[in-house]
């Protein structure tokens, strides 16, 4: 059987225990004292009860000296009967007298005085036989005799009486001063026993109590938003047990839920910051556009009616010229506010190609290899052009040798590579760290650009994919030409796409 | 939250034991300096009585002491008494309630009063044995007697008196306190008048005796007193045959101032009268050895009871003390004092 624990009583049972034990605790005391008064009070009543014993034994004795003396005197029968009466009860009340050779020197007295009493009982026994036998001589000689021992006893029984009244008020003395002791031992024994029961009444409670009072200030703490506070472990298996227990479960699952909503709101916090980022780089880019184009929608507009002029006039490579520059501005217009397929990002790059070779006749040599299908890839928009841009730029415009820009698209297991590799003046590997690291800043003042940096289109893709790394850039070196590719990563870029095709 | 509250209900339970013992013991010892508590009381197998003439003297509370501790001894109880306990009673009266009560045995100081010798007799017809000390009841039936016969006594007395007679010395008194009729017939007075008449060698000298036998209260006082108011009659050697007589005669003698005048021969070594023998107003004084007294009368009594016969004369042992000789004696008690704190 399992030892029953106090911790494992029930809070009613713990109460219902302590005051039982106060209770019996009171009440012992109360017998105590019961007890103690009830003795001394007996005592008192019995201090001169010998008194009241050798009183009535005197009287008794008188009895049986009138008795025989009424006898003697009128030889009454009644008087004869009261005689034997009297003698009788003489006698037994002898019998509660010493006989015993006790050094005492009542008990002594009392000896004396029964003896004497006998002696005296059988002189007077002989008194009267002497009557009734009508012996006159003797009985007068026998009544003497009697007379004197009468006088002997009865000093004795003086002298009994005085000496146990004397003793007797020494008792009746002590037992007043027991009386008193009694009483201050028994307000200082309460007094104890109150206190006593008070303490551990307090003790107890307080025991009983302390998990509530501890659960209470956990509790504050906890509501202050201290998860990591316990109550210490308990295995009490009472109401304050449980409710301990199931408090620090509870505050362990508030802590876990907190640092989880923390958790996904921390997420949700990022996911906002970084929207707004990206929101801010192409307002940046936007209002480049709008700083170096006026009105794009007014003039890629115009650039429609300037086509149609062109196609009335018969003036076919102008029309085309003014169409394709019309669609580049258009895309700019339209894909400035949200992300585009592949497909669109390539025509915008054949678009811009177009436009250059255009102005710059014919100089750049551009080819395209696609390898998949770049239809349901989505992509931030104007990533490309802005590298196709720099490939001219920076790398072919100003070569002695013919400059080739080549951009292919290539399917890999997790990712679609896209490259724009020219031949033109390469990079050092300072510069390549310097475009990485978007330490590098477009001056806005260079003229011959769309506008769209470097530091934008890698700041962009790595808040789309929320991915570093996603550009690289490789050259051999001054006059070694210049690969940058771009790796999109599948999943994210494939979406919504249900039937990826390569 | 188990422990501590039992630990301390530990603490105060113990106090409030402690509390409760120390209170108990002080109630026990109200009780106890109160005789509330049952004395353990011996039951002793007889029970004598020891019947004198004045049991609060010295001398016979010396007796009593040594007579109650061979008693114990003998596994029996000893009572004292006599008429000088606020009563009205005489011996005989004291006899006939030892009779009456029963006792096992009396021990007698005989003095010759009436009836005495008849309620030993009945008292001998009841199974009570009874020893007579000091002086014998010798026609009654007696049992033992212990003490110093009168002989003897008058011979040592006798001895001490002719050795203060001088050629001056005209009366000598001799105080007794013997229920007898003619002084003359004392054996005491006789070796007496004897002793003097032959150290003296003349027939000249007035030897006197004197009962004071008295059944009341300070007769003794004033009869010695009535003495030495007669100036005529006052005598040269006043021979005291008892405490009390001899305590008197001291203080007549300073009272009249006649200390040295008046040779006093005392009897008993009672404080008192060895410091007046030290001061020379009591010239010597008879000392008795109580111890025997009171032994032999016990055992005497004990050995009739056991064995139905014992000695008829007991002989107590008698010795003179003078001045130099109780100054020896102090002197002995100082250095026995000394050397028992050393």
């Amino acid at each position: 059987m399992k030892k029953l624990r106090w911790s494992d009583l029930s809070l009613v049972s713990k109460i219902v225990i302590e005051v039982g034990v106060l209770a019996a605790l009171m009440f012992t005391i109360n017998m105590l004292f019961y007890v103690r008064i009830n003795n001394s009070m007996q005592e008192m009543d019995d201090v001169y009860a010998s008194n009241a014993q050798i009183t009535e034994l005197g009287q008794v004795f008188e009895d049986v000296q009138d008795s025989m003396y009424q006898y003697l005197k009128v030889k009454s029968s009644q008087a004869l009967m009261d005689y034997y009466q009297n003698e009788a009860k003489y006698r037994q009340e002898l019998e509660k007298l010493n006989d015993q050779n006790i050094e005492d020197s009542v008990k002594l007295l009392e000896k004396k005085i029964r003896k004497m009493s006998e002696s005296y009982l059988s002189c007077t026994a002989g008194t009267v036989a002497a009557k009734r036998g009508r012996n006159v001589e003797k009985y007068k000689l026998k009544y003497d005799e009697s007379l004197e021992l009468y006088s002997y006893i009865q000093s004795s029984m003086d002298e009994l009486n005085k000496q146990l009244f004397k003793e007797n008020s020494q008792t009746y003395g002590a037992l007043r001063a027991v009386m008193k002791y009694l009483e201050i031992s028994n307000t200082v024994i309460m007094l104890l026993g109150v206190v006593c029961g008070m303490i551990l009444l307090i003790m107890a409670t307080r025991g009983m109590f302390r998990p509530l009072t501890n659960m209470a200030e956990t509790a504050q703490l906890v509501g202050q938003g201290n998860f990591n506070v316990k109550m210490p472990p308990t295995d009490a298996k009472d109401e304050l047990g449980v409710v301990t227990r199931a408090f620090n479960t509870m505050v362990e699952n508030l802590g876990l839920y907190i640092a989880r909503t923390k958790a996904g709101m921390e997420k949700e916090q990022q996911m906002m910051e970084r929207e707004l980022l990206m929101e801010t780089h192409l307002k940046e880019a936007q209002l480049k556009y709008l700083q170096s184009q006026i009105n794009p929608h007014f003039l890629f507009n115009s650039l429609n009616a300037g086509a149609q002029l062109a196609m009335m006039e018969d003036a076919e490579k102008t029309s085309i010229f003014v169409e394709k520059m019309a669609d580049f501005f258009r895309y700019n217009v339209k894909k400035g506010e949200e992300d585009a397929t592949l497909e669109e990002e390539l025509e915008a790059v054949d678009n811009y190609i177009y436009i250059l070779n255009v102005r710059f006749a014919g100089d750049i040599h551009f080819s395209k290899k696609v390898e998949c299908d770049v239809e349901n890839v989505r992509v931030p928009s104007m990533i490309l052009q802005p590298v196709v841009e720099n490939a001219v730029n920076h790398g072919i415009r100003n070569i002695d040798w013919e400059g080739h820009i080549e951009l292919s698209v290539e399917r890999w297991k997790d990712h679609i590579e896209i490259s724009v590799r020219d031949n033109g003046q390469g990079m050092t590997k300072e510069q390549i760290e310097k475009v990485l690291s978007k330490k590098i800043h477009n001056s806005s003042s260079e003229g011959d650009s769309t506008g769209i940096g470097m530091n934008n289109v890698i700041s962009r893709l790595e808040l789309y994919y929320e991915q570093d790394g996603l550009m690289e850039i490789y050259s051999e070196g001054e006059g070694m030409g210049t690969e940058v590719v771009i790796n999109i990563p599948v999943e994210r870029s494939e979406n919504n796409v249900q039937n990826p095709a390569c | 939250m188990k422990r501590k509250p039992v630990y301390i209900l530990c603490i105060f339970a113990a106090i409030a034991v402690l509390i409760y013992m120390t209170g108990e013991s002080y109630y026990s010892g109200i009780t106890k300096k109160a005789g509330l508590e049952k004395k353990e009381e011996k039951v002793y197998q007889y029970q004598y009585d020891l019947i004198v003439d004045s049991p609060d003297s010295q001398f016979w509370q010396a007796v009593y002491a040594s007579a109650r501790k061979t008693a114990a001894q003998n596994d029996v109880l000893l009572e004292i008494m006599g008429p000088d306990r606020g009563t009205s009673y005489d011996k005989l009266d004291y006899m006939n309630m030892s009779i009456a009560a029963k006792a096992d045995g009396i021990i007698l100081q005989y003095n010759g009063e009436s009836g005495l010798e008849k309620a030993i007799d009945t008292a001998v017809e009841n199974g009570i044995p009874v020893v007579t000390v000091m002086s014998d009841a010798v026609h009654s039936r007696r049992q033992s007697f212990v003490g110093v016969s009168d002989y003897q006594l008058g011979m040592a007395y006798g001895e001490f008196v002719s050795s203060y007679v001088d050629e001056d010395t005209e009366k000598i008194l001799i105080l007794q306190k013997r229920d007898i009729d003619d002084m003359n017939e004392s054996q005491i007075y006789t070796q007496i008048s004897n002793a003097v008449q032959a150290a003296s060698g003349k027939n000249d000298i007035r030897i006197k005796g004197r009962n004071l036998l008295s059944t009341g209260t300070f007769e003794t006082e004033e009869a010695v007193t009535d003495i030495f108011q007669q100036k005529r009659n006052i005598p040269d050697i006043l021979v005291c045959m008892d405490e009390e007589t001899t305590e008197c005669a001291r203080q007549a003698v300073l009272d009249f101032n006649l200390a040295g005048k008046v040779k006093i021969i005392g009897y008993y070594t009672s404080e008192d009268i060895l410091a007046a023998v030290e001061k020379g107003v009591i010239s010597v004084t008879c000392d008795v050895d109580t111890t025997q007294l009171g032994q032999y009368s016990v055992e005497a009594l004990t050995n009739y009871i056991k064995d139905g016969r014992t000695n008829s004369y007991y002989n107590v042992d008698i010795n003179f003390l003078d001045r130099a000789a109780v100054e020896k004696m102090r002197r002995e008690a100082d250095t026995d004092e000394k050397a028992s704190v050393e």
